[in-house]
C-alpha cells in the first residue's frame, strides 16, 4: 500500500514536472533575493511575456503535427519590418491586418513546398524550414537594407502598436489579454475541432492517417499556416514593444519556442500535446529568464542554463514512455 | 541428478513485473543441447518478455538464468551475443543500405582483416546453411527470406550456440518456409540449439523436439512434440476447448460489385477481377508477388493510373484513400502498427478516426457521439479494453486488430479490405475475426483478403485468385480445388 502512494507520488511529480520547476523556481529566488517578488519585478515579468507566448503556441501545433520548424525566426523577422513599413502606406489597421496575412502567407509557403518536397522526416523539415528562414531574413534586409526601422518615423497613426506593446490595465499587459484570448482560441481548436484533432492525428501516425482517409498534406500545410499567424503575431508584439524593427530582430525565437514547447511536456515525436502546457513551459522559461538576471548570472551563464533545461527536458520525455 | 552440461540454457523461477502486471511468474525451461525448443502460446503470454530477459533487453526481477553452464546475473545484449546467444527478430535487425557480408560482420570488420577477408568469411557461413546469396548484394535489395539466412549467418559468425527465432515464418511464403525447416535441421545437428517461437502449430510439430506452452505468464506444459495433438496444445493455450478454428463458410455470393480492369504498374500486369456482393475474395501468393501493390492500387493509396474501376457497374475514380472511402471502401492494413493504429492515441480515438467527419458540426467534433460510436464497436467487436480512453498500445495484437476493424464497421463498408488480416493474433481472437468477417458479408459487403496462411484463405473464401511475379495467374473455388493445386499456380 506504501508502495503504491510513493509511485502514484511519484507519478503526479513527473505529470506536474513544469509546475514543480516553477515552484522550486519562484521559492529559491525568493529567498536569495526578495526583490524578486516586489511589484516591479512582477510587471516586469509579465512585460517580457510579450512575443514568446505566440511563438511558441505556433511552434506547438508544428510540433504535435510531428514536425518542427526553424523559419519563424525568418518570418517573425520579415513581417516585422514590412507591417512596421507599411503602417504610412496601409494605416495601423490595414498594417496590422497585412502583417497577420503575410504571416499566414509565408507560413502556408513553407508548408507548400515542404509538401511539394514530399518532406515527411523531421530531419527534411528542419533544414527546409533552415533555408526558408535564411530566404525570409535576406528579404528583411534587402527590404530594410540593414537599417533599423522605427515605429515612430512612420507618417500615420500608430496608437494600436504602441497600445500592444506598452498599455497595461492594472498590471496587465494588453499584449498578455490578447494572446489569453488568443490561447483560449487556439486550445479550442486544437482540442475540439477536427482541424486540430487532424493535426494531432498526423503526428501520431501519417500513414495510419492516410489510409483512414485524411488529406495528410493539407493537414501539414495547415500546420504551418498556423504557425506562420502566429509568428506574424509574436513580430507585431515584439515590435510594438521595442518600437524598432530590424532584419534580424526574430533571432533566437526559433530555439525558445521550441525550448518553451519541450519544457511544457509536448514531445518531439508528435501526436500528443497541447498549448495550455506550452504555456507552463513560457512562464518556466521566462521566469527562468528574469531569475538569472536577477541573480545576475551572465548571458554566457543563461545560455548554458537554457541548454541544459532543453535537453533535461527531452530527456524526461524519453523516460516518461518507459 | 542430471548432468548439468546437457543443457544450453536453463531458465529457473523467472519473475517480471510491470507496471500492474506479473509479465513472467515462475518460469522455469531448460533446454538440452541439440534440439529445436518450441514455445507456444497467445499473444501476452510471456514469450517475448522471457525472450527480452535472455538477450538483455530488459532485467528479470527474481529468478536465475545458466547460460552453457554458468550462470548469468546481468546481461546485455552484446554481451548475450558474445557469450553465444542470438535472436532473430520478427523484425530483422539488419542495415538495409549495407551489404550482405558488411551486415554479418557488422561493427567487426577487423575479425577478419579487412572487407576482403570478411566477404570471405560471410561467403563460408552462407555456403554453411545451402544459401546463395551475393554477399555483395545490398541487404535492402533481398526478400523476407534471405534477410532471414543473412540473420542465421550472422547468428553463426558469433559461434552461436543457442539461436532463439521470434515469429520466423510471418513474413516467409511456403516455400521459403521449407528451406528454413531444411536450415533449422542442419543447425540441430551442428548441436546447436534452436529456441523457436510461432503461433503457427504446424511449424511447431514440423521442426521442433519439445514444446513449452505458455499462457499468462506460466508456463502451462513441456512436453516432447509427439506427445501432443494439436487440438491439446490449443486447449493449453487457451486454457479452454476450440472445437473448430474457423466458423462455416458464408454463402451470400450475389452479383458484381467491384471491377478492376486494366491495372498496369512497373510491377503489376494486366489485372483485372471482380468482387462480388456477398464474397470473401482470397488473393494468395508469395510475399513480393504484387499482393499489397494490387490492393494499394485499388484503395488509391498508390499514384496508379489508367485502370478502370467500377462500382456496381458505374466508373469511379478512386485516386487517394480519401476516395476510396467515400466510395464505401475500408482497408485494414497489413502491417497494424505502421500503418494502422495511432499507438500514443486512445481505444475511442483510433474508433472513431474513420468517421471523424461524419461527427463534426461546423468543425467541432461532438465529444458525446464520439464515445457513442467508440462504446458501441467495443461492445459489437467484444474489444477488450478498461475503458475507450486506455492508450491503444497496451492492447493485445487482436484487441488492436478488432480496434481497426471497427473503425471501419462503424461506416458499414461495401468493400473492405484485409491485408494479413490474423497475422500475429492468438488462436481465439483469430476466430472473432474470422466470425466478423462472414458478418460482414452477410449484411451485404464484400471482402478482398490478403492471407499468407493458406488454410486460411482456404476455409473462408469464396473465391481464391493466385498472383505470381504481378500476374493473376489462377482462380479457383477453394471448396474444390486443393491447396496443392493453389500453391502451385502462385509459385508459377
Amino acid at each position: 500500500m506504501k508502495k503504491i502512494n510513493a509511485n502514484s507520488a511519484l507519478k503526479l511529480l513527473q505529470q506536474n514536472l513544469v509546475l514543480c520547476g516553477i515552484l522550486v523556481l519562484i521559492v529559491v529566488t525568493a529567498i536569495v533575493e526578495p526583490k524578486f517578488l516586489g511589484a516591479a519585478n512582477l510587471n516586469n515579468i509579465l512585460r517580457q511575456l510579450g512575443p514568446l507566448p505566440f511563438a511558441a503556441l505556433g511552434m506547438t501545433f508544428v510540433i504535435i503535427a510531428g514536425f518542427i520548424d526553424l523559419s519563424n525566426v525568418g518570418v517573425i523577422s520579415l513581417v516585422g519590418v514590412l507591417t512596421m513599413g507599411m503602417i504610412s502606406f496601409l494605416g495601423q489597421v490595414g498594417a496590422l491586418i497585412f502583417g497577420i496575412l503575410l504571416g499566414a502567407l509565408l507560413g502556408y509557403l513553407n508548408g507548400l513546398i515542404l509538401t511539394k518536397c514530399g518532406a515527411m522526416t523531421q530531419a527534411e523539415v528542419l533544414f527546409i524550414t533552415y533555408g526558408m528562414s535564411s530566404v525570409y531574413t535576406a528579404l528583411a534586409l534587402l527590404y530594410t537594407k540593414s537599417e533599423t526601422l522605427r515605429i515612430t518615423s512612420s507618417t500615420k497613426p500608430y496608437t494600436i502598436f504602441t497600445t500592444l506593446g506598452s498599455v497595461s490595465i492594472g498590471i496587465i499587459p494588453v499584449s498578455l489579454i490578447v494572446f489569453l484570448i488568443v490561447l483560449v482560441i487556439m486550445h479550442f481548436f486544437l482540442t475540439r475541432t477536427i482541424w486540430g484533432r487532424s493535426i494531432s492525428i498526423l503526428g501520431g501516425n501519417k500513414d495510419a492517417a492516410f489510409l483512414a482517409g485524411f488529406n495528410v498534406e493539407g493537414t501539414m500545410r495547415l500546420a504551418y499556416t498556423i504557425e506562420g499567424i502566429m509568428a506574424a503575431l509574436a513580430s507585431i508584439m515584439l515590435f510594438s514593444r521595442v518600437t524598432t524593427a530590424t532584419a534580424t530582430s526574430g533571432s533566437g525565437y526559433e530555439t525558445n519556442a521550441i525550448l518553451c514547447v519541450v519544457v511544457g511536456g509536448t514531445t518531439l515525436k508528435g501526436g500528443k500535446g497541447s498549448v495550455l502546457r506550452t504555456m507552463l513551459g513560457v512562464v518556466l522559461i521566462t521566469m527562468l529568464g528574469n531569475c538569472m538576471n536577477m541573480l545576475n548570472l551572465s548571458t554566457y551563464m543563461q545560455t548554458i542554463m537554457r541548454g541544459a533545461v532543453l535537453v533535461i527536458a527531452i530527456w524526461l520525455d524519453n523516460r516518461k514512455e518507459l | 541428478m542430471e548432468n548439468a552440461n546437457d543443457y544450453i540454457l536453463e531458465v529457473k523461477d523467472i519473475c517480471k513485473y510491470f507496471p500492474g502486471v506479473k509479465a513472467l511468474d515462475h518460469v522455469s525451461l531448460s533446454v538440452p543441447r541439440g534440439v529445436v525448443y518450441g514455445i507456444v502460446g497467445e499473444n501476452g503470454a510471456g514469450k517475448s518478455t522471457l525472450m527480452k530477459i535472455l538477450s538483455g533487453v530488459y532485467e528479470k526481477d527474481e529468478g536465475t538464468v545458466i547460460f552453457n553452464g554458468e550462470t548469468i546475473e546481468h546481461t546485455t545484449p552484446i554481451q548475450a551475443l558474445e557469450r553465444g546467444l542470438s535472436i532473430i527478430y520478427q523484425e530483422f535487425n539488419l542495415v538495409n543500405t549495407m551489404t550482405v557480408g558488411e551486415n554479418i560482420f557488422l561493427g567487426r570488420f577487423s575479425l577478419n582483416h579487412g572487407m576482403r577477408g570478411t566477404h570471405k568469411k560471410a561467403r563460408e557461413l552462407l555456403d554453411s546453411i545451402g544459401s546463395s546469396i551475393n554477399t555483395n548484394s545490398l541487404v535492402g535489395d533481398l526478400s523476407a527470406s534471405e534477410m532471414q539466412m543473412v540473420e542465421i549467418a550472422k547468428a553463426l559468425s558469433f559461434d552461436s550456440k543457442l539461436i532463439i527465432m521470434d515469429e520466423p515464418s510471418s513474413s516467409l511464403t511456403s516455400e521459403e518456409l521449407k528451406k528454413l525447416g531444411i536450415i533449422i535441421n542442419q543447425l540441430r545437428d551442428r548441436g546447436v540449439s534452436v529456441i523457436y517461437i510461432s503461433h503457427k502449430l504446424d511449424e511447431i510439430f514440423e521442426y521442433c523436439n519439445i514444446v513449452a506452452i505458455m499462457r499468462d505468464g506460466c508456463v502451462i506444459d513441456v512436453k516432447p512434440v509427439e506427445e501432443l495433438t494439436r487440438g491439446e496444445m490449443i486447449a493449453k493455450m487457451v486454457g479452454r476447448t476450440i472445437e473448430n478454428e474457423y466458423p462455416p463458410r458464408a454463402h451470400f455470393v450475389g452479383e458484381p460489385l467491384l471491377e478492376v480492369k486494366n491495372l498496369n504498374t512497373r510491377k503489376l500486369h494486366n489485372i483485372s477481377f471482380t468482387l462480388h456482393k456477398g464474397e470473401i475474395l482470397g488473393l494468395v501468393g508469395l510475399v513480393g508477388a504484387g499482393r499489397t501493390e494490387i490492393i494499394r492500387a485499388v484503395y488509391g493509396a498508390d499514384k496508379v493510373k489508367g485502370h478502370e474501376t467500377l462500382l456496381e457497374g458505374k466508373p469511379v475514380r478512386v485516386s487517394s484513400p480519401k476516395q476510396a472511402k467515400k466510395a464505401g471502401m475500408a482497408l485494414v492494413p497489413e502491417d497494424r502498427k505502421r500503418e494502422g493504429l495511432i499507438l500514443p492515441f486512445s481505444v475511442q480515438n483510433n474508433i472513431t478516426l474513420a468517421s471523424l467527419s461524419d461527427l463534426t458540426h461546423h468543425g467541432v467534433v461532438d465529444s458525446s457521439k464520439e464515445r457513442e460510436i467508440a462504446e458501441r464497436q467495443i461492445e459489437a467487436l467484444g474489444i477488450k479494453t478498461p475503458s475507450p480512453d486506455t492508450k491503444v498500445v497496451s492492447l493485445s495484437g487482436g484487441n488492436q486488430q478488432k480496434c481497426i476493424v471497427g473503425r471501419w464497421m462503424e461506416r458499414d463498408p461495401k468493400i473492405l479490405i484485409m491485408d494479413e488480416p490474423t497475422r500475429g493474433i492468438d488462436v481465439g481472437a483469430k476466430y472473432e475475426i474470422y466470425v466478423l468477417m462472414n458478418k460482414i458479408v452477410e449484411e451485404g459487403g464484400a471482402i478482398i483478403m490478403i492471407s499468407s496462411e493458406l488454410p486460411e484463405v482456404l476455409n473462408m473464401s469464396n473465391r481464391v485468385l493466385t498472383i505470381c511475379d504481378g500476374r493473376i495467374t489462377g482462380e479457383f473455388n477453394p471448396e474444390e480445388a486443393s491447396a496443392t493445386e493453389i500453391m502451385d499456380k502462385a509459385i508459377g
